[in-house]
């Protein structure tokens, strides 16, 4: 299964993931594209609004404290189908082809779940430190030690919602 | 470490982001090495284009090349090869824990939301 996934990583200069998720497409929407729950599953902090052409801010630690903030551009948000978004650009450009990776979510019903497709494109174009930018930097601080007392309070914090 | 990772550089991608050269290192590991002309008379390009390969393939380290009679024989470098692969690896899983990530917490909305209509409808029950 790696190894297949690796082969496909290969050939394609991108990453492809397919996985079942026991929630509504609405759901898993609103996961995927929600600031507040993107800096859940992802950044420390996430600002973007999931309309397309948003520009925003996601960013990991403290920048004082060797932190980073990478900025975000939403490509698409069709509610409940598909959520792309273009990040890792320079601030100052409008981010395209060649300057930033893409990232693309669809969400396909299943049952009572859904079959989310996942997709990152732009690391041939951008080059490998791009790749590994985001495989060694940008993963550390959203390790499962990070956030599972998170996940814990996050669960229980959703047991008052209106 | 770090002096490793840099040998793996933006060359990598665009070493294997080529269709020829991904099937020259695909023989060259299946027949454990290769020349240019053996290659060439497996593919659909002259053993002039392989040889532009296989210099790319060396320069990126992914490959070596030793003097072998009249020409070079080429055998993928292990040692390059694994780490490309080891970091390639790298960036999928990260995405694979983001991704779990992701389940993980639209699994717990959808459960806590199921739970509380449930308990809204026994509430309602019990009340009559």
């Amino acid at each position: 299964m790696q190894s297949q996934n690796l082969r496909q990583d290969v050939e394609l200069g991108s990453i492809e993931r397919e996985l079942f998720i026991d929630a509504p497409p609405e759901v898993v929407f609103e996961v995927i594209s929600d600031p507040r729950h993107v800096a859940e599953w992802w950044a420390d902090a996430a600002t973007f609004q999931a309309v397309p052409g948003s520009t925003g801010m996601i960013s990991f630690g403290t920048v004082d404290d060797g932190g980073k903030v990478v900025t975000l551009t939403v490509v698409e948000a069709v509610r409940p189908k598909t959520f792309s978004f273009r990040w890792t650009h320079d601030a100052e450009e409008a981010a395209d082809v060649g300057n930033s990776l893409l990232v693309t979510f669809e969400l396909v019903p299943s049952g009572t779940g859904t079959v989310l497709k996942f997709i990152e494109t732009g690391f041939r174009e951008m080059g490998w430190e791009a790749a590994v930018l985001e495989a060694t930097y940008l993963d550390h601080v959203t390790g499962w030690k990070h956030f599972l007392p998170r996940l814990v309070s996050y669960a229980e914090s959703l047991g008052n919602r209106p | 470490m770090k002096d490793a990772a840099n040998h793996i550089d933006d060359d990598l991608w665009s070493a294997i982001g080529d269709p020829t050269r991904r099937r020259m290192l695909d023989m060259l590991l299946t027949n454990g090495g290769g020349t240019a002309t053996s290659l060439s008379e497996q593919l659909p390009v002259s053993r002039q284009a392989v040889a532009k390969h296989l210099g790319v393939l060396d320069r990126t380290g992914l490959a070596h090349g030793v003097a072998a009679g009249r020409e070079r024989r080429y055998e993928i470098d292990e040692a390059q090869f694994a780490r490309a692969v080891a970091q390639l690896n790298a960036v999928g899983s990260a995405w694979d824990s983001r991704l779990a990530r992701i389940k993980r917490i639209a699994e717990t909305i959808q459960r806590s939301q199921q739970q509380s209509s449930d308990h809204t409808y026994t509430r309602r029950t019990d009340h009559g």
